[in-house]
């Protein structure tokens, strides 16, 4: 450890460049961060059992699967639960119809864990992913450690 | 990738419940059937009080003789009996899936103690290998079958533990994971891991027969 820092310190490294670094690592670690969405990010915490954060680049993502239309997961559904087809939601996000009720499940009320909403979106992403036979269907391929 | 997934997630999935249930209900009913030809005395001496009460001390950490002796197999065969219900039952993950696919949910371990868990079956099967292959008197009772099935049940928590830690290969190891639960799930009727539903009426026959008839006590 100590030759580390010594070869560290005989870098000499001025005051100047190393602003510049850790401003540079930070801008980098920021914008990547823009890019991530979330879902319903305030409907989980985390918690001793949650999995790691899922990056989801949404622009990137519709590049790369090809698709136009917004409603392929954006869905809507009419009164009789009906999926209206060609009829887009993203003004609206997911809890306002998959919060689930974090309230009936006590085991998981002291951590806020809405897993009703979880499930909702895993098995989105992975249904999708599944009949197009491409994008990441198992648990660590999202939740990248 | 997406339609090994598909398979082991769909059909094979359903393919396993469904050789363990109906397999289970054979496998308990030829034997019945067995015992009612073969030695239908066990029906006359089984008697309530004496079964239940030798399953009680059975079931409790050093309520046997045996189990006092053997203070090491005592630890090693409960802790590893518990974590092996408790974990998949409980870990996260399958919370989630039972969720998804089902819409019913429960009570999740902490990420930490899933892994614990995990430790306690991997070491308890690397100490039922070495009591199989050292020891003279479990030496002797052993077939090549006892490995496979020791290697049955820790392989779900060796590829589920390199699966949750996304060490390399993570992807196929995960599905290499489905199906090895799915191997264990269908290997307990026509293996010795059926004692998972024998226990109660081999025990308690033993205890019917040393309460009853040798008015001693089988623990």
């Amino acid at each position: 450890m100590n030759r580390f820092i010594n070869s560290v310190m005989n870098m000499n490294i001025s005051g100047i460049t190393l602003t510049a670094i850790i401003l540079t690592l930070t801008f980098a670690i920021t914008t990547h961060a823009d890019d991530c969405f979330t879902v319903n990010g305030e409907t989980i915490d985390a918690n001793s059992n949650t999995r790691p954060f899922v990056c989801f680049q949404h622009d990137a993502h519709n590049e790369k699967a090809g698709l136009e239309s917004c409603d392929r997961c954006h869905h809507s559904y009419d009164d009789q639960g009906k999926l209206i087809e060609g009829e887009s939601s993203e003004d609206k996000s997911c809890s306002e119809c998959h919060a689930g009720n974090v309230g009936s499940q006590k085991s998981f009320d002291s951590n806020r864990l809405n897993i009703d909403l979880a499930a909702k979106y895993h098995k989105l992403c992975r249904d999708c992913h599944i009949t197009e036979k491409k994008g990441p269907v198992v648990c660590g391929e999202c939740h990248k450690r | 990738m997406h339609s090994y997934y598909s398979f082991v997630t769909g059909p094979l999935a359903w393919i396993a419940f469904i050789v363990f249930i109906c397999g289970s209900i054979w496998r308990f009913n030829s034997l019945w059937q067995l015992t009612k030809k073969k030695d239908s005395a066990v029906f006359e001496y089984m008697d309530r009080k004496f079964a239940l009460r030798s399953i009680a001390h059975w079931l409790i950490p050093f309520g046997s003789r045996s189990m006092q002796l053997n203070p090491a197999m005592t630890v090693a065969t409960f802790l590893f009996h518990i974590c092996l219900f408790i974990t998949p039952i409980f870990v996260f993950g399958h919370v989630m899936l039972w969720k998804e696919n089902f819409n019913i949910s429960w009570f999740a371990l902490p990420n930490m103690a899933a892994d614990v868990m995990t430790f306690i079956v991997i070491g308890s099967c690397i100490f039922f290998l070495w009591r199989r292959i050292k020891l003279p008197h479990v030496k002797y009772l052993t077939t090549p079958l006892d490995f496979i099935i020791l290697m049955i049940v820790a392989a779900p928590f060796m590829t589920g533990f390199w699966a949750y830690h996304q060490f390399p290969g993570f992807v196929s190891m995960t599905i290499i994971h489905i199906v090895s639960g799915e191997i264990m799930l269908m290997a307990i009727p026509f293996t010795k891991l059926f004692h998972m539903f024998l226990f109660p009426f081999t025990r308690g026959y033993i205890g019917s027969e040393f309460g009853g008839v040798r008015m001693a006590k089988d623990w």
